[in-house]
């Protein structure tokens, strides 16, 4: 499997000479095509500095973020624009969808942005709608729906443009129990038939459990990666909750 | 076509939320149409020369006005479109997350103000032009001018500048607009609603401290102002400085201030959603004191205007009405000069016997065909002179005093349509036209009761009930005469003073020829002999109560606007945001009546405050300013403020209304959704 993903020495400062806080501390990792990665961390560890560095929504301070072997790092306005809209899907907490636009139309945004034919538009949100279980609230706006149905149409949002790597920021954070399960499953269904990879932050030991790879961050720098592998949902999960108790507790909702 | 169609979406939404924005746009353009259209209203009146330059004029002022008009409603569409755009981060965010580039959120940003451009100006104008149709009858009657016939009124002239005013505000919206999507980073965009949610808790002392401290800056301003009036420029500054400073730290420590003191009383405090619209308030005016400030200082300009330059233009208009009594009035008497040292020169003592004015009618050709009615009277000298120097408002007043016999009186009521006056014997009558006569036959009070006058060996004495103030003659200078009313025959003998041909016409069609007769008078030897019909009279006063009561609705309205749309715009927009607050109400069992009522309570307090200190400011300006009036023109500013109240009550009112309704239908749709979906 190819990598699309390199995060070599990333560093992210904030503040002035005087006080200097490093969010990331020369981070380095790869993740490959297919992959289902998960990234934990304390709150203040780092993590959502580093989503928003591979985002391209904040910028980084030293280092290097190749996707697809191209340093993003070094994209001017207009290519981080060019970049996003062909090669990223986000899927955010809050959801972010537009009030103004129905799910359909959020949907179909992405595309339009992308200035595909208005004929092949209908047929693919129709099909990533199927997908994920909402073909049912295609015509209602984000106001009449559920969180668990909002969370699925800005993922359908983020996947129908076939982008190289999708970014959740805490999907499941604003979720109840039970949509936080089908939106993972959606998420594993994805990574295992359409191929997709998905880099995702959390602080959800449950939701870190369908992953296949967990990357752990402490202080800005990497602390422990932990692999699936062969192992059942259930095994994994306890795995992650060991290197959680060593980590010093995750158990801070951030 | 995406770009087209969200910019589309976005204008439609923003018709439901900022209902108030849109008002303001269409109310703006409206109000800058009418009042610079002013010109084009005499199409439908029938004018004399000076009437129409009189309307020129008129214009001209409007217009001239119209440039600081556009600079504050410039101001507060830039004011509310950052307002708005501020709430829209994160939509921008969402954009780019897309993949959208800059230029083509800039050209949503664009689109959208071409609409709602669009949408104001044509929505504006149109209210414009329905709304000048109503004011040109307005203008015609203070010009006092007659409607030829009611035709459609629009001005060309007035669209093209109101377009272009409001062409370069939008566009420099759209300025504005692209440079702020050009500056932001992303980052910011997209986690701009996470921020500033910092609460300052208010300390007791300081707040205490703060407000006791604005009070006494407040009182102090008062104090020199009623002091010294508003003709010293220094402590003029000085109290404006002062009432602003007072004013700025009365917000900024209110709050605070009640928060605590409620706290204290725990009956009220903790009393249905008192606790969390106070809070709410605190949490709000902590950062929102500066605009507050400004609506109070808005507000406090737009009384003023409105309730002194309306009460002025009544009070002239009144005074107008009061001094033309007659048609015509032509008079003779003794011609003045002012000598090289300033001492006043008798060109030829007045004929003791007077002028007989038809008599000169005659000899002239002086033809009173266009009179219904005429009649002439005589004033004549005589002793003694009962009032000379009264201190009348602390200014030292002399009164000229004539004597006219009851006859030539009663004529003259007979014309005015004033039942006659019956003298019983040994008694006179007093009579004043200014309203200085009133204030000084008031101030003379007994002295001038106990007056009596001995005329051809019969002594007069003054009845409480016969004194009068009736107006001798139409004139656009009121002198301060006191007339003495006394039985026929008592003045025969005394030296004459005036004699005054008082006439009204058939009707008011008549007025070029009873111009060109009464012209025929000409010039009398060494006499000061004129004329002076009620037409010109009114057109020369009212051009001048149409220029201030015009400026007073204009500036006062916009004043209103701008202040309304400040706090309407703020209410708005923190709806939105409280919607988590009144969700979570609603989720503990708070019932929708109690939550509306809170909605309420919370933007009465924002409306109310601000208005009632402005009050209080407005009342203590203008019970100077209308001490300083009243001494030379009447003017009761208090009592003739009801129309503005009025309009202050119905556009501020409005926007009030406008802001609940709004606010209660972001909340509750809010949380009626939610309820949906469980």
């Amino acid at each position: 499997m190819s990598t699309i993903l390199q995060v070599k020495h990333l560093e992210k400062y904030y503040g002035n000479k005087g006080n200097l806080t490093k969010a990331l501390d020369g981070i380095s990792f790869d993740v490959k095509t297919g992959e289902y990665v998960g990234v934990m961390g304390a709150s203040g560890s780092g993590k959502t500095t580093l989503l928003n560095c591979i985002s391209t929504i904040d910028s980084a301070t030293a280092g290097q973020i190749l996707i697809n072997g191209q340093d993003i790092t070094e994209l001017g306005d207009k290519a981080l624009a060019k970049f996003r809209r062909e090669s990223l899907g986000f899927v955010f907490q809050d959801f972010n969808l537009l009030d103004t636009l129905t799910a359909y139309e959020n949907i179909a945004l992405a595309l339009t942005i992308l200035r595909q034919p208005a004929s092949e538009i209908d047929v693919k949100v129709r099909r990533v709608a199927k997908l994920l279980g909402i073909s049912m609230v295609l015509d209602k706006f984000p106001y009449q729906m559920s969180g668990g149905q909002k969370q699925r149409v800005a993922s359908a949002r983020a996947i129908i443009t076939n982008p190289a790597l999708i970014l959740a920021d805490e999907p499941t954070g604003a979720l109840d129990s039970k949509s936080a399960k089908t939106l993972l499953e959606n998420f594993e269904q994805l990574v295992s038939e359409q191929d997709a990879t998905i880099l995702m932050v959390t602080h959800d030991p449950v939701a870190a459990s369908y992953c296949n790879r967990i990357l752990f961050i402490r202080d800005g720098k990497l602390f422990n990666q932990l692999v699936r592998g062969q192992h059942s949902r259930k095994q994994f999960f306890d795995q992650i909750i060991e290197v959680i108790s060593l980590l010093g507790g995750a158990d801070d909702n951030a | 076509m995406t770009t087209l169609k969200l910019a589309f979406r976005s204008v439609r939404k923003s018709f439901r939320d900022f209902t108030v924005y849109f008002l303001t746009l269409t109310l703006g353009v409206s109000l800058f149409y009418v009042f610079n259209s002013i010109d084009s209203q005499q199409s439908i009146m029938s004018l004399t020369s000076g009437q129409s330059s009189a309307l020129v004029m008129l214009n001209q002022i409007m217009s001239n006005f119209s440039i600081l008009i556009s600079v504050i409603l410039g101001l507060l569409i830039i004011y509310a479109n950052r307002y708005l755009l501020r709430r829209r981060k994160k939509e921008f965010g969402v954009y780019m997350t897309l993949g959208m580039e800059r230029s083509q959120i800039s050209r949503i940003l664009v689109l959208e103000t071409v609409f709602i451009g669009l949408i104001a100006l044509v929505a504006g104008s149109a209210l414009g032009v329905v709304l000048s149709q109503g004011m040109a009858v307005v203008t015609a009657n203070l010009l006092g001018a007659g409607i030829a016939s009611f035709k459609f009124i629009f001005s060309l002239a007035a669209l093209r500048s109101t377009v272009l005013f409001f062409g370069l505000t939008f566009l420099l919206i759209m300025i504005f607009n692209v440079v702020m999507v050009r500056r932001q980073k992303l980052i910011d965009l997209i986690y701009a609603a996470r921020r500033n949610e910092r609460f300052k808790l208010p300390h007791l002392g300081r707040s205490v401290l703060l407000f006791i401290l604005s009070l006494a800056c407040i009182g102090s301003a008062y104090y020199l102002v009623a002091d010294n009036g508003i003709l010293m420029v220094p402590v003029l500054w000085s109290a404006v400085a002062l009432g602003v400073v007072g004013t700025f730290l009365f917000f900024f420590s209110l709050s605070g201030f009640f928060l605590k003191l409620l706290q204290q009383t725990k009956k009220v405090y903790f009393s249905g959603l008192n606790m969390f619209v106070l809070r709410q308030i605190n949490s709000k005016i902590n950062t929102t004191y500066v605009s507050m400030t400004m609506v109070c200082l808005m507000l406090f300009v737009a009384i003023c205007t409105l309730s002194s330059g309306m009460g002025l233009a009544r009070a002239m208009s009144a005074a107008t009405a009061k001094s033309t009594p007659y048609d015509a009035s032509f008079s003779i008497d003794e011609r003045y000069t002012l000598t090289s040292d300033n001492e006043i020169h008798i060109d030829k003592e007045y004929p003791a016997a007077g002028v007989d004015i038809m008599a000169l009618a005659k000899e002239r050709g002086v033809s009173l065909k266009f009179a219904k009615d005429y009649a002439t009277v005589r004033y004549y000298t005589a002793e003694p002179n009962m009032v000379e120097v009264t201190k009348v408002s602390g200014r030292a007043v002399s009164l000229k005093n004539i004597y006219i016999q009851l006859s030539d009186y009663n004529r003259l009521l007979e014309l005015q349509g004033i039942k006659p006056l019956a003298l019983k014997t040994g008694e006179y009558a007093v009579s004043s036209v200014t309203p200085y006569g009133k204030e000084l036959i008031d101030t003379m009070g007994d002295r001038l009761y106990e007056q009596t006058i001995t005329l051809q060996d019969k002594r007069l004495s003054l009845n409480k009930s016969r004194v009068f103030f009736h107006t001798l003659e139409t004139s656009s200078n009121e002198e301060n005469v006191l007339a003495v009313v006394v039985p026929d025959g008592l003045l025969v003998g005394a030296p004459a003073a005036r004699d005054v041909l008082n006439i009204q016409y058939k009707n008011p069609n008549v007025e070029p020829q009873a111009v060109a007769n009464l012209n025929k008078f000409g010039d009398i030897s060494q006499l000061s002999a004129g004329f002076e019909t009620k037409a010109q009279v009114v057109e020369a006063t009212g051009s001048i109560t149409a220029t201030l009561a015009y400026l007073a609705v204009y500036l006062g309205v916009v004043f209103l606007i701008a202040a309304a749309t400040v706090l309407a715009i703020a209410q708005l927009s923190e709806a939105s945001d409280n919607v988590r607050r009144y969700r979570l109400l609603h989720k503990v069992g708070t019932d929708d009546k109690m939550i509306n009522r809170a909605v309420f309570a919370q933007i009465l307090v924002y409306f109310g405050v601000p208005l009632t200190l402005a009050l209080v400011h407005a009342v203590v300006g203008i019970s100077i300013v209308s001490n300083l009036f009243s001494t030379f023109q009447g003017m009761k500013i208090m009592g003739s403020s009801l129309v503005a109240a009025l309009i202050i009550i119905a556009i501020y009112g409005g926007y009030f209304m406008a802001t609940y309704f709004g606010s209660k239908s972001v909340i509750t749709r809010e949380y009626a959704k939610r309820e949906s979906e469980t």
